[in-house]
């Protein structure tokens, strides 16, 4: 099966309502087959700009990142059911590619950082 | 009415090589035949040139003489060249000549047999040889394909033992509070910094 990641942008919204939405989509992901292999949370932040969405403004939200493995025939009535959702502001599927292979890196990444 | 012949005239004549370069003979010019004579050439009667006899006879003679002498030489010339071809065909040395070329017609065939022998064997050896590369090669490309797909298999099955690894880690319905849980509490920050030496810096203010 091919593998594709959620990027989801949620409502600015108090932690248990934040659970519930992202339970209720993973679980309706799973409902339609999927296999969900890891979830993350890239915080919550200000938007680039501002978005609307569902009858409403929003300046913040919150960013989280959704990869699974599912069959390809299910993602138009996923990407449906998640405009439809009120909490969501905006939802996007891409497919994972390779990891590019680092032997064909042209350029020498050094190991140093600089520690501010 | 006399004409100069010059290379497109009369076959024969040009054959007969003339001594003199320029050969003039009698062609009929502006008149023809039924036209009248000229004013000019109205009492002309045309006399041979005069012969002295004496000098005919001695010159006949002569002549005679001289065409004798010219013939005999001429046939026995003939002769000579006839009596030569026939002594090379039939001669006391033909049949010697004969069998030597004979004898180096067997001797070179002989030695174009000797060397047909020595090509073939030649050949033979190296077709064989040929043949054993190409035996060798095919079978070196099918251990190499072999090898190929063993490697092939190898990694795949390392593919596989990998993702039979990971799948500790999925989301399943029982730890999806738990992982729900963890997620936000620990954000993710994948921004960094780079500058053109190379240096990166990771540690970046989430907003």
């Amino acid at each position: 099966m091919p593998r594709y990641e959620l990027s989801l942008i949620l409502k600015a919204m108090q932690r248990p309502e934040t659970a519930a939405t992202l339970r209720r989509t993973i679980e309706t992901l799973m409902e339609r087959g999927a296999v969900v292999r890891d979830l993350e949370n890239l915080g919550e932040r200000l938007l680039p700009y501002k978005i609307d969405k569902h009858n409403a403004r929003h300046s913040r939200g919150s960013y989280f990142l959704v990869d699974f493995y599912a069959a390809p025939s299910i993602l138009t009535s996923f990407l449906d059911h998640l405009h439809r959702d009120v909490d969501v502001v905006r939802s996007t599927i891409l497919k994972k590619d390779e990891r590019v292979s680092s032997n064909n890196c042209c350029a020498k990444s050094s190991n140093t950082s600089l520690h501010l | 009415m006399f004409q100069v012949i010059g290379g497109r005239s009369v076959q024969a004549a040009r054959l007969l090589a003339p001594r003199s370069v320029v050969l003039v003979e009698a062609v009929r010019g502006r008149k023809s035949r039924t036209d009248p004579v000229a004013k000019s050439k109205e009492g002309r009667i045309k006399t041979p040139p005069p012969v002295d006899p004496v000098e005919m006879v001695v010159l006949k003679e002569r002549y005679s003489e001289y065409q004798l002498i010219m013939r005999a030489l001429r046939l026995e010339f003939k002769e000579e060249v006839l009596r030569k071809r026939y002594e090379e065909e039939t001669g006391s040395r033909a049949e010697e000549r004969a069998r030597q070329e004979a004898e180096e017609h067997r001797a070179l065939m002989a030695w174009n047999d000797q060397e047909n022998l020595r090509m073939l064997k030649l050949r033979v050896l190296r077709v064989q040889q040929e043949a054993e590369e190409a035996q060798r090669k095919k079978l070196e490309v099918i251990m190499q394909r072999e090898q190929e797909q063993q490697e092939l298999l190898k990694d795949k099955e390392k593919e596989i033992l990998q993702l039979q690894e990971d799948v500790k880690n999925f989301i399943t319905l029982e730890n999806l509070d738990q992982r729900i849980e963890e997620a936000l509490d620990n954000p993710k920050n994948y921004n960094f910094a780079i500058d053109k030496e190379g240096r990166v810096v990771k540690q970046t203010l989430l907003q």
